[in-house]
């Protein structure tokens, strides 16, 4: 198609014990191609994933550096046990960069092939920084040891058209389309902050490519600024231990015992085969914890229509494999089929839609206050295609329907839009815009950070008001999960590094249902644990979703079900068997601290890691409004009189939500307060050395940024 | 007056773990319930007739995201 | 479609069947490379092998599991990653592997232990296709 401007050819590195020992970077101004080493000292501090994409951030750029900046990177790398096969969710890429949202360092993580064809093409990270002159597309060829950068004007924009005819493009003949993989974003990542990256694989009994998402925090974004239409990658010949694991047969005898697992106990558990991650969605709103309309509620009578049935009897097909990598059993990547599009530029065509993952229908669902499950799918497809994260673009949207409701904003302000909730064709319109960069488009996807100021500066709204509603924490969009009554998911949430993912802590049910972590202590060993142990599966090229979406037959009986220990151990045998190490569940844990420390300081070092960046919007503690107060009257009384004192029966209710209030955010400062003394942090919220040195990550260049901090 | 994860709950006389579960509307499936530290099976959700002053906990192992 | 059947009240358990099974396909005398396995209770000998049921078709994470035109199911090698998923999913724990194979292996009703076998317990019949 477009003229090749450069060849590379290379020896691609046999992989030993889960590494091929190299990286790769390519600088995309002035076509440089480099191979650099994975020396021990990164393996042994940063153990690959996110570590890696994080290590070589922080030597690409400089405190100055925003995410528009040519020495800006993404980094993609997918870690030593990436690419296995025997296990389940075992093909996860952590890809990092500056995120134009937050202005820190964003990891996203994405399924897909392209990592572990990537890894198999000789490289455990791939590094791509600069600013090309006219777009670009990358392909590496792990078969042949070829790279070739190919101009890429030509091609399309949007994520299911762009990536189909790559693939096809690369691809030999059908049996060859499952060798390739494509990374892209959309049209709307030319306009917006909230761009996502699509990660491709196809699928050989649909025969469709589909996508998994890396969509945190604006990736797309930068790579349209740096004006790379697509990475390709292409390696025939996926066999069971292309790793050279130290251990095969532990890997196959924990693998088939998962396997059996999922076979006997999926269907009876959370029937992830079956409806993957949107299973929760009535339990949910049946617990009061399903955001509904920017996070006031917790359900509405109506998410019966958006249920995991409707969604499994009307929508998905079922029975077919669905995992995102090979060897996943979990094979959660369910998706309908041959849906009809109503609107847009594809309007009249029939698309796979890859989801609803539960993201989904509880945020272009519930929260916008749509319940209808073809808008949901036509909105979730969307959002893939022209690459827009769709949860940050759930919670902004949501935040901009109640600035519309509590007459903040007007009609003519959004464009004529009637951005009200519940109406999905101004949804589906505005998403249309975004794609075009027209009309409030070209404002919606700057992110609820920056619409806070537009609409407080250009458009007179209350500022208070618009600090209470909006939801997100240092620039970034909560995820969705109505959390009000739970301090230790707010927590969980407003103090973790990139911004509000659940990533971190997904602490709900065990607050507030289970009541097992009452006291600030109890909080704050679950908000150390549970971090640390969530986000080590990012570092070693591991989906979270096989460890608790499933749990073994006797987990009830262990002493901590909810850590189910059997499947830690499971993870701890794979990664030894892979890697010929010999850790415990302990060490896992350190290898995780050591990454999670260093992110957290490299945040301080870009500006946003510090104590006044980790507090929530009021939405997230506690009743902002009178109806939110009076939505769970008997709760908050109750509470007025148990934990302060107080007669509800005598205060106005105005009085009761300030009490309500003053009384929640400061308990919220003293969670932070046992919190950072458990993470290791100053009152301030800065890693101390002395937690640094104890876990070997007092770095010169981590104590320089620190010091000035004590 | 009976104990549900570790908060004061009424009790009425002939209750069973079913009883209290709907009540409770505890409608999450994959749960375990322990009255005094015994494991209850689902099986026994029916017949098991929770006692005054039983400590209940019904614990609801929720994966979240 | 072709399926091995088994007779118990033929059998008189001399595992010849395993044998010849595990030595025409992986050259080695070895009952853990036999696709057939008889196990015995009580002087009474049951066969444990593949009832050509498909299950395995539709969950194959590489699309790998087929139906020839004999009915029999089959894995393709080039397609195979050695996942091992079906094996884990075989209701009947008739899907074998070993760790120094790349892909797991089954009864294929090929015929040669009931060829070997010498009471005439085996047998492949030819049965209704289950479609998939």
């Amino acid at each position: 198609m477009g003229a090749i401007l450069k060849e590379y050819r290379y020896t691609p590195a046999k992989i030993e014990r889960g590494y091929s020992g190299k990286s790769l970077y390519i600088n995309v101004a002035d076509l440089r191609i480099e191979e650099k080493e994975v020396t021990d000292f990164m393996k042994e501090k940063f153990t690959g994933g996110k570590g890696f994409d994080l290590w070589y951030l922080w030597n690409a750029v400089t405190p100055q550096t925003r995410w528009n900046s040519p020495e800006n990177e993404i980094v993609i790398s997918v870690g030593p046990l990436g690419g296995i096969t025997q296990y389940s969710g075992t093909g996860k890429s952590l890809v990092c960069s500056i995120s134009p949202l937050t202005d820190i360092p964003i990891d996203s993580n994405a399924g897909g092939y392209f990592g572990p064809l990537l890894k198999f093409s000789g490289w455990d990270a791939f590094e791509l920084q600069g600013k090309a002159e006219k777009e670009l597309l990358i392909f590496i060829d792990g078969n042949n040891g070829l790279i070739e950068i190919e101009e890429a004007e030509e091609y399309p924009d949007d994520a299911h058209l762009l990536a189909e005819e790559l693939t096809r493009k690369y691809a030999r003949d059908e049996d060859d389309m499952v060798n390739v993989s494509v990374v892209c974003t959309g049209s709307a990542a030319k306009h917006g902050y909230m761009g996502l990256l699509n990660f491709s694989f196809y699928d050989p009994r649909r025969k469709v490519v589909r996508f998994k998402q890396a969509a945190r925090g604006g990736l797309g974004t930068v790579l349209n600024d740096k004006k790379i239409k697509a990475l390709v990658v292409k390696y025939k010949g996926v066999t069971p231990n292309l790793n050279n694991a130290a251990d095969i047969s532990t890997i196959n005898k924990v693998g088939v015992k998962y396997h059996k697992q999922m076979h006997d106990l999926d269907s009876k558990q959370n029937a992830m085969r079956q409806i993957g991650t949107a299973n929760t969605v009535m339990i949910m709103s049946q617990y009061d914890l399903l955001p509904t309309r920017n996070f006031q509620t917790g359900g509405d009578p109506e998410v019966v229509n958006i249920s995991p049935e409707v969604f499994i009897n009307e929508w998905l097909t079922q029975g077919l494999h669905d995992g995102c990598w090979y060897g996943c059993t979990m094979s959660c990547a369910k998706c309908a089929d041959h849906f009809l599009l109503t609107t847009g530029p594809y309007a009249g065509d029939r698309v796979t839609v890859d989801g609803p993952e539960y993201e989904c229908v509880a945020g272009l669902g519930s929260n916008l206050g749509i319940f209808d499950p073809q808008a949901i799918l036509e909105e979730n497809f969307y959002c893939d295609t022209y690459g827009i994260d769709l949860i940050s673009f759930a919670t902004c949207t949501a935040f901009i329907m109640e600035c519309y409701q509590r007459g903040q904003i007007t009609r003519e302000q959004m464009g004529g839009l009637d951005l009200r909730f519940g109406n999905s064709d101004a949804v589906l319109e505005l998403l249309h815009q975004m794609s075009r960069g027209e009309g409030f488009g070209r404002l919606a996807g700057l992110g609820i950070r920056n619409l806070k100021k537009i609409f407080v500066e250009d458009f007179g709204a209350d500022p208070q008001l618009l600090e209470d509603i909006g939801m997100e924490v240092k620039g970034l969009e909560y995820s969705e999960y109505a959390h009000k009554e739970s301090l230790a998911q707010q927590g969980g949430f407003a103090m973790a590094t990139k911004g509000p993912q659940h990533d971190e802590a997904w602490l709900i049910f065990m607050d507030m249902v289970n009541k097992q972590i009452p006291t600030f202590e109890d909080k704050a060993n679950a908000l150390y644990y549970f971090p640390m142990f969530r986000t080590w599966f990012g570092l070693v090229g591991l989906c979270k979703l096989p460890w608790n979406d499933i749990v073994p037959a006797d987990n009830h009986k262990t002493d901590s079900p909810a850590k189910v220990p059997e499947h830690v151990q499971n993870y701890v045998d794979i990664f030894n068997a892979v890697t010929g190490q010999q850790i415990d569940k302990d060490e896992l844990i350190l290898q995780s601290e050591r990454v999670y420390q260093f992110q957290r300081v490299f945040s301080v070092r870009m500006g946003k890691g510090e104590r006044a960046d980790d507090y929530a919007p009021y939405r997230s503690l506690g009743p902002v409004s009178r109806e939110e107060y009076l939505s769970r009257q008997e709760l908050y009384d109750q509470q007025l009189r148990d934990l302060q004192g107080l007669d509800p029966e005598n205060m106005h209710l105005d009085e009761k939500i300030a009490r309500t209030r003053s009384y929640r955010e400061d308990q919220y400062e003293q969670l932070m307060d046992a919190v950072y003394r458990r993470r290791g942090w100053t009152s301030n919220g800065i890693p101390t050395p002395e937690r640094l040195k104890e876990i070997g990550m007092d770095l010169p260049e981590l104590l320089e940024v620190i010091k000035p901090k004590l | 007056m009976i104990k549900v994860n570790t908060d004061d709950y009424p009790w009425q006389s002939g209750m069973t773990v079913r009883n209290l579960l709907d009540e409770k509307v505890f409608t999450f499936r994959h749960i375990i319930v322990r009255v005094n530290g015994e494991y209850v099976p689902e099986e026994e959700y029916e017949n098991h007739v929770i006692q005054d002053g039983d400590d209940v906990i019904v614990l609801h192992l929720m994966a979240g995201g | 479609m072709k399926v091995l059947t088994h007779k118990q009240e033929l059998c008189i358990g001399c595992l010849d069947c395993e044998v010849a099974c595990s030595q025409t396909y992986f050259k080695t005398n070895d009952r853990n490379y036999s696709a057939i396995r008889i196990l015995e209770n009580n002087k009474t000998y049951r066969a444990r092998n593949c009832t050509q049921c498909g299950e395995c078709i539709d969950m194959c994470t590489a699309n790998a599991i087929y139906r020839d035109r004999n009915g029999v199911v089959r894995i393709d090698k080039k397609k195979c990653v050695g996942c091992l998923g079906c094996v884990g999913f075989c209701s009947e724990l008739v899907m074998f592997y070993a760790d120094d194979l790349e892909v797991p292996f089954k009864c294929i009703a090929c015929n040669i232990c009931s060829n070997a076998c010498p009471t005439g317990a085996l047998e492949v019949l030819i049965s209704q296709v289950k479609e998939n």
